[in-house]
């Protein structure tokens, strides 16, 4: 029996073989996402919990004496937050499927290995894109109105950016840990403080002034700002400067480090 | 193929200098109970774990210097490997040649071929998690074979399946063997290495304690059982008394048997019948007896192959 094997392989083939391959992987977890539904109601839910909750049980206190519409300051920050939900299921689903037995398949394959956890965090983008446009929807029903449809879409673009971005330091997690109930549990510790200290509820100068650097700077607070700008027509170029620096920023460190963990060999 | 692998982890060695050679329409069987290190010699030549010392090279490529190479030439199933229960046994054939990097056509036609040849047909498009064990089984050994691979991994293929799908498993291990394909096959069942393998080495504790084909081993460690059944008790008694100053006789007496440990071949069995008939003792019946492969693993390893499952990692 014989084969024909290339006796040297040249960088351009190995990266059109890595496009190959992260598409292939793509497909794979496109089609098992759509075989879990609830994952994308789940993603949704949240958003709703936060919208619905958020405006009717805080907005009264936190927009009283205000002269500003709460809702519309709470929505651009549902965006991010439900991405940022959505990086965090990203991060627990990769633990599952690593755990399953098909990883060592995978591994064992001619393929490029970073595809194993983009196919994952690309699909799962695309699924956070889906549970954005439901939650913006029911935004638009609950009243809340964008600036315009350009701005709508760059704002839920932008928020599905950075939930990719955290996508990533949820998979090198993963990678790590490879214990789903365990990676639920860590990632509260990244999840919460940047959740609540941030501006997506609240703005910052309502913050002790201790808290008000860290809510000020931190990603998910320049992400919700600038996705803010966007909704409402009234961008401040240093918040996406800020927002999508964060994102490049967590994909450069956490990208080439989950993969270096993902296959490391025992 | 391998030679001297070792592999430690900490300070338990895994995997004690391990060498062996697998030619083409070659069948391996790597023999030896749980926790032998079977598993983790098959980790290490499918570069799903580094090799401590020694060295292991497929088909010309060196296992450690360059696992892509040997990744395009090798196919892997059994526990260490699996598949995507969430998609069907056509969707994950497509997968795997997809990341095998085969072109469309030839993707198409080796899928059809391969779902056809092992009966996959009435099952393909459900998803996998919905197969019984015999299917899940059959897919991740067909799931080795989309890219025609020059040396095929099994770890442990069978384990866990009833005798109809084992049959199914074995008769598709020797016809792709007789199709040219190198085959490992790790196992505790000492009747599938006899049925399947060429070559045995049997492996306890990480080190090799026997190797060689199963009709020599079983002639090395092994005898010859001559198994004597009488008519009688009386015939049965005289027997052993006519018998006594022999070695190696032991006697059943609920069967009415006597077993003799023969190790002068032929001759020696019929020397003992005939001594039997001249004392005129009323034998209803006799079969000599071959050691099964069970009695070896036994000699050798010193335990039964019986031993409680256990998920080795």
């Amino acid at each position: 029996m014989t084969t024909i094997q290339p006796t040297h392989r040249r960088g351009a083939t190995r990266l059109t073989d890595a496009g190959r391959d992260i598409a292939t992987m793509l497909w794979r977890d496109t089609i098992r996402t759509a075989r879990q539904p609830e994952m994308l109601v789940f993603a949704v839910v949240m958003g709703v919990f936060f919208l619905v909750l958020f405006n009717y049980v805080f907005g009264g206190a936190i927009g009283a004496g205000a002269e500003v519409d709460y809702l519309q300051f709470l929505v651009p920050g549902v965006f991010v937050i439900t991405a940022l939900q959505g990086a965090q299921q990203s991060s627990m689903g990769l633990a599952t499927d690593l755990a399953e037995g098909v990883t060592d398949r995978f591994r064992s394959l001619p393929m490029s290995q970073v595809a194993v956890i983009a196919g994952r965090t690309l699909a799962d983008a695309f699924r956070n894109l889906v549970g954005l446009a439901l939650v913006a929807l029911l935004a638009l029903v609950m009243g809340y109105r964008f600036d315009s449809a350009t701005g709508a879409v760059a704002a839920i673009l932008l928020a599905t950016a950075v939930g990719f971005g955290f996508s990533w330091l949820g998979a090198a997690i993963a990678a790590k840990v490879r214990q789903p109930d365990m990676v639920g549990m860590l990632s509260m510790f990244w999840l919460f403080p940047l959740m609540l200290a941030s501006t997506a509820f609240a703005p910052a100068d309502s913050m002790p002034g201790w808290l008000q650097p860290f809510a000020t700077y931190q990603p998910i607070s320049v992400a919700s700002d600038a996705v803010r700008g966007l909704c409402d027509g009234a961008l401040d170029t240093g918040d996406l400067v800020l927002a999508v620096g964060w994102t490049v920023g967590l994909l450069a460190v956490f990208a080439p480090l989950s993969i270096r963990i993902y296959t490391e060999t025992d | 193929m391998a030679n001297a692998l070792a592999k430690r982890f900490g300070e338990v060695v895994a995997v004690d200098d391990v060498s062996f050679t697998v030619g083409a329409s070659e069948v391996l069987g790597l023999l030896g109970p749980n926790g032998a290190g079977k598993t983790t010699v098959v980790r290490m030549l499918t570069t799903l774990s580094s090799i401590d010392s020694g060295s292991a090279s497929i088909a010309g490529h060196d296992v450690a210097d360059d696992p892509d190479a040997v990744r395009r030439v090798i196919g892997l199933a059994g526990q260490s490997a699996a598949v995507d229960e969430k998609l069907s046994a056509r969707e994950n054939l497509e997968l795997f040649a997809r990341l095998y990097k085969l072109a469309k056509p030839i993707r198409r036609r080796r899928i059809a071929d391969l779902i056809e040849r092992f009966d996959m047909g009435e099952f393909a498009d459900r998803p996998a998690s919905t197969y019984s064990g015999g299917q899940r089984r059959r897919l991740d050994i067909v799931a080795a074979l989309v890219a025609e691979p020059l040396a095929l991994f099994l770890d442990e293929p069978t384990t866990g399946l009833d005798p109809r799908s084992r049959a199914e498993v074995w008769d598709a291990v020797r016809s792709l063997a007789n199709e040219g394909t190198s085959i490992l096959l790790t196992t505790q069942y000492l009747d599938e290495a006899d049925q399947l393998a060429d070559q045995i080495l049997v492996i306890d504790k990480g080190r090799t304690v026997a190797t060689g084909t199963p009709e020599s081993l079983k002639r090395d460690v092994g005898r010859d059982v001559l198994e004597v059944s009488l008519l009688t008790d009386d015939d049965l008694q005289s027997a052993r008394r006519l018998l006594a100053s022999e070695e190696g006789v032991s006697i059943d007496p609920e069967d009415c048997r006597i077993d003799f440990s023969i190790t002068g071949g032929t001759r020696q069995s019929l020397d003992v019948l005939r001594r039997l008939e001249d004392q005129a003792v009323n034998i209803s019946d006799f079969q000599l007896r071959r050691p099964t492969l069970d009695d070896v693993f036994l000699a050798l390893t010193g335990s039964s192959a019986d031993e409680p499952e256990e998920i080795s990692r």
